[in-house]
């Protein structure tokens, strides 16, 4: 039979290429969606910012290893199970009607060993599922034992719709805890035990690349505990309906060695800073115009942000070279004399605030804005105050800020009041 | 069992019942009239079906508003708030409006059939059933209508998010009484069902040979009075929250809402069997019909659904995974879950047994029945995945868990759903589908339904959290979203297509001959559309597929039914039960009060329960009377009934 293997091979090489020729046109088709739609067509990567499935820490690590040995077994028992229904249904359909009309198969009722035997089957595969899924639920739980000694504690506190950080090992004389919002600097390379609070609604904090949820729960006592393997700079989202903006409840997590992470607690512990006012002639405030036509849930990301996150949140702790300390100073009246100061903390600048409200004593050196929606830029910071509305449906600084105390701000305010808050690394 | 099947002949007998205002007892057998006193178990779960499909054109809808607003990322089809709206409500009534009462249409209509009764137990307690659906439906969904908007705290309502301080407006009332009465209505209609199934079988029907369906029937029904109850406490303390400033998950005062969560999901588990156990049920009966062979392993299969209903129970904190239950609890959760896949497995196992050596007729019930074996199995393996808690803390709230739950509730109980129409159309309509066009809708649902839910998985682990209106476009999620709203609008051009050749075959199909599909259980010994009274002879039920023997027993059978056709026309021939007015009175006072409630009008809400207390007196003192068919040798009907009054 394989006297002539040639002639064969082309055969076979023939049939290939027509077969290629066929899917040709399917790929074109999906290439012609692909392009309409702008969207790359290797989604089964799963390598976003929220996978689960590319990891950088051992919590997210071990519940992937959990989801892989049930994707294994239950991939084997699809496999297996479905083979047979496939080859069952084949086998044994009518052909003809004929078929349908011959006289009734043999009527079976039942073969009890079979079915013993399949019910010991599954117990057997469902054990091999239990005992790494014990494992890890006593793993994923808290910190290990051998660990402990060298944890790092924080709190997170959730509101609608934003998160609260509080340091309690970094303690400000005179003012109390460390606070931060939105933007959650841990040291990498450490266990991380985060206490989980929630002030009004139930929320969940999820940051997939290194742990799965936990929920923040009013009146509950919750903590998640994670380790980041290196530095790295994480994307996280309130992962519990929680109201209007719940899909725009998002956060970051940065994870810093330890000489920069000590460097940005020696930052944050300081004051706010202050732009001395250049020496001599007094230049008159430069008012900028910043875009002002951004439609209701237009993106706020750019993609040159997204090519090395972790260096640009580096680079947003050094201040801006182009400041403007006069519009800086102007700026920092209005955020008084709008009553901005009622509700935020600027610790050193002014006295006031809460800390039931987003702590702005260093908003300037954050990545981003209005709870990790925006990016921090002039631009979006604009669009952020002077729309909150549009921005993030329902949020309190509007409604109750806002619209309670009547705040209006014209063009020249927000170019001040964004130069000011920028200001604020 | 001849005392009880025939229980019904020892009430009044002919005496007619002195006229009366009060006690007015209709008798139209056509017009509106008669479709609302109805207590015929056919016509009220036909009543049911179209609701219930109606409900479920409308939660497409929904649906697809919210496929169409995730099309692309950081899209402005809908705002937030109207996102926050159409999801809430999409669930809401697909569980509660659509799914749940299809299931209470094939009870009502199916099963006495299956057990060879002439109606339910409770014929009026029925009606009231079906009209306090309606009524909650109303409220549920009144608020389309009105400033305050629909509900929008999602079909689970987690407290405190349904507290006056975040939700001050009167939708989320709506949502607490309109689901309330819901809950009597099934908690009603389940008792009936298991009074009947318990007390109206024919002879000789013992509860191993019932059909599978009537089992699940049994088994649904003792999930439903088993679990409402959770909920309904859940509800009047949520309701008691708002309206009388009580502190049950008030937070500032103490309150707990993980209460609320364990109370929601010992309901909200049972639930999800609540809508699946039915749909096996009606596999069981599809797949040994057009296999023509008995289902393998019956006793195994009627155990695991019964196993599945008590296992039910014992696993709700699996929805809570993320909670922080703590590591023993979370095991044991954990452990509980994967136990259920056994059960499970067992049925898939037992069905592809039943197709084994058949002669399997590729018709559409059949092709939607083993759709439902691929996806059901899709949907409980990634089921068993959620079972594995650490896994799931990832999976939770994302959209792995909604790709999850639409294998099981749209691949399992839709399609389920889908082929019992199929299946039973010729029978209750009496009409014969075309093969061709249900097939071909059957496709394009198949399709549809798979290209919108499986990219999910991909979503979902690659970390899209549910109930977000929007994303950005730089997560990784673009295609999968967009791959998925395609999907969404083939499968809804499937559902439409189904739609249309079902209402075409209602009108103008092809009257179906008797029998049409050579079946199994006794249902299929009518003829078609079953007359109001059903059975001209209670039927005697000698083996487990009851009409596949009697095909095969014919003459002996013959002569057992004309046996007892004279034994009936001696105790005064066929009893049937009175049309009443008086449970669509008590369930629009049910309406009317839980409007009140809803708008905290005291007076309004008072004035609803005397109508709803009044409308129950007057059921009660009406009595539970009935007058007497006689037929003749061909089935006629030889003197009108209602004649002598």
């Amino acid at each position: 039979m394989a006297n002539d293997p040639f002639p064969t091979e082309s055969m076979r090489l023939k049939s290939l290429l027509t077969h290629l020729a066929r899917w040709r046109v399917a790929a074109l088709l999906l290439g012609a969606t692909a392009f309409l739609t702008g969207c790359d067509l290797n989604f089964w990567r799963m390598d976003g910012h929220q996978s689960t499935i590319v990891v950088n820490g051992p919590v997210a690590r071990s519940q992937l290893e959990v989801f892989y040995v049930t994707c294994y077994v239950t991939l084997a028992i699809f496999v297996i199970v479905g083979s047979v229904l496939a080859y069952t249904t084949w086998r044994f359909r009518a052909k003809s009607a004929a078929d349908e009309h011959a006289a009734p198969p043999e009527q079976g009722h039942g073969n009890p060993l079979i079915e013993l035997g399949l019910i010991g089957a599954s117990v057997l595969a469902l054990v091999i599922i239990a005992i790494p899924t014990l494992k890890a639920i006593w793993f994923t739980y808290d910190v290990p034992v051998e660990d402990k000694a060298n944890v790092y504690e924080v709190n997170a506190t959730a509101f609608q719709w934003w998160f609260r950080f509080e340091y309690p090992a970094e303690q400000i004389p005179g003012s109390g805890t460390l606070l931060a919002s939105n933007e959650l600097v841990i040291p990498a390379g450490r266990p991380v035990r985060i206490t989980l609070r929630s002030m009004d609604v139930i929320h969940s904090f999820w940051i997939p690349k290194l742990a799965g949820k936990v929920d923040m729960i009013p009146n509950r006592g919750n903590f998640i505990w994670l380790k980041a393997d290196a530095p790295g700079y994480f994307w996280g989202q309130c992962a519990e309906y929680c109201g209007d903006s719940h899909a725009v409840m998002r956060f970051r997590v940065i994870a810093l060695g330890p000489r920069e992470f000590n460097d940005w607690l020696n930052q944050q512990m300081a004051p706010a800073r202050t732009v001395a006012a250049a020496g001599g002639d007094q230049p008159k405030a430069q008012f900028a115009s910043y875009r002002a036509d951004w439609r209701r849930n237009e993106r706020g990301y750019s993609e040159k942000f997204e090519l090395n996150p972790l260096d640009a949140w580096r680079a947003h702790q050094e201040p801006d070279k182009t400041e403007d300390a006069a519009l800086i100073a102007k700026g920092r009246e209005l955020f008084q004399a709008k009553t901005c100061f009622s509700c935020h903390v600027i610790r050193g600048h002014m006295v006031g605030g809460s800390s039931a409200y987003p702590d702005l004593t260093h908003v300037g050196a954050r990545t981003t804005i209005a709870a990790g929606l925006l990016e921090n830029n002039p631009e979006q910071l604009a669009r952020w105050i002077s729309h909150p509305d549009q921005v993030k449906p329902g949020n309190k600084m509007y409604v109750t800020g806002y619209l309670g105390n009547n705040i209006k701000l014209t063009p020249a305010d927000v170019t001040a009041l964004v130069a000011y808050l920028s200001s604020l690394k | 069992m001849d005392v009880t099947a025939k229980s019904h002949f020892t009430t009044h007998g002919e005496s007619a019942p002195a006229k009366s205002y009060v006690f007015w007892r209709p008798t139209a057998k056509t017009g509106l009239i008669s479709w609302l006193t109805t207590v015929d178990h056919k016509r009220i779960g036909f009543l049911y079906g179209l609701f219930a499909l109606f409900f479920f054109l409308v939660g497409g809808s929904e649906a697809l508003m919210i496929r169409l607003q995730l099309m692309v990322p950081n899209n402005n089809l809908l705002t937030a708030v109207q996102y926050n709206t159409m999801f809430t409500m999409h669930g809401t009534t697909m569980i509660f409006l659509a799914v749940m009462p299809l299931g209470a249409a094939f009870f009502n209509i199916i099963m006495p059939l299956q057990i060879g009764a002439r109606d339910v137990a409770f014929p009026r307690l029925n009606a009231f059933s079906l009209w306090t659906f309606a009524a909650g439906a109303i409220i549920v969904n009144i608020g389309w209508f009105l400033p305050d908007g629909p509900p929008i705290t999602s079909w689970v309502g987690y407290a405190p998010l349904t507290s006056k301080l975040y939700n001050p407006n009167h939708s989320t009332d709506f949502w607490i009484l309109g689901l309330q009465l819901l809950g009597v209505a099934s908690i009603a209609a389940a008792l009936n069902f298991i009074v009947t199934i318990i007390n109206l079988r024919a002879p000789g029907m013992t509860m191993m040979r019932l059909p599978v369906f009537t089992w699940m029937t049994l088994v649904t029904s003792f999930l439903i009075i088993l679990s409402f109850p959770a909920i309904t406490i859940a509800l009047v303390e949520v309701m008691m929250d708002r309206q009388f400033g009580t502190n049950f998950f008030e937070v500032s005062n103490g309150g707990m809402p993980i209460l609320w969560q364990h109370l929601f999901w010992i309901f909200g588990h049972p639930e999800v069997y609540i809508l699946i156990l039915p749909a096996m049920g009606i596999i069981s009966e599809i797949l040994p019909t057009f296999s023509r062979k008995p289902l393998f392993g019956y006793p195994i299969v009627v155990f695991s659904g019964a196993c599945i209903g008590f296992l039910g129970f014992t696993v709700w904190s699996h929805h809570m995974f993320t909670t922080g239950m703590g590591t023993v609890a979370t095991a044991a959760f954990s452990l509980a879950t994967m136990a259920i896949a056994v059960p499970t497995g067992v049925k898939i196992f037992n069905w592809i047994g039943t197709l084994w050596g058949g002669h399997l007729k590729m018709r559409t019930p059949m092709m939607f029945a083993l759709g439902f074996i691929w996806m059901f199995m899709i949907g409980g393996f990634s089921g068993v995945m959620h079972a594995a808690a650490p896994a799931d803390a990832q999976q939770q709230d994302s959209y792995f868990v909604i790709a999850h739950f639409h294998y099981v509730l749209i691949g399992g109980s839709i399609f389920a759903l889908l082929a019992g129409i199929h299946y039973w159309f010729p029978l209750v309509i009496g009409r014969q589908v075309s093969d061709f066009w249900g097939k071909l809708s059957f496709w394009v649902i198949f399709v549809g339904f798979n290209v919108t839910f499986f990219p999910m998985h991909f979503l979902g682990l690659n970390g899209m959290p549910r109930r977000t209106f929007t994303y950005d476009g730089n997560m990784g999620w673009n295609t999968a979203n967009y791959i998925a709203t395609i999907g969404a609008l083939i499968l809804g051009v499937g559902i439409g297509l189904y739609f249309a050749v079902m209402i075409y075959t209602f009108f103008k199909g092809e009257k179906a001959n008797r029998d049409h599909w050579d079946g199994r259980t006794l249902e299929w010994s009518l003829p078609n559309p079953p007359p109001e009274y059903n059975y001209r002879v209670i039927p005697t039920i000698h083996a487990r597929d009851a009409y596949w023997y009697e095909k095969h027993h014919r003459e002996e059978i013959a002569q057992e039914n004309a046996v007892h056709a004279q034994e009936d026309e001696a105790h005064g021939g066929i009893h049937m039960p009175y049309q009443s007015i008086y449970p669509l009175v008590a369930s629009c006072g049910a309406l009317l009060g839980g409007f009140g409630a809803c708008y905290h009008t005291l007076v309004v809400a008072l004035a609803g329960g005397l109508v709803l207390l009044s409308g129950i007196y007057l059921w009660a003192m009406e009595g539970a009377e009935g007058y007497h068919i006689h037929l003749d040798a061909e089935g006629r009907i030889v003197e009108d009934p209602h004649a002598k009054h």
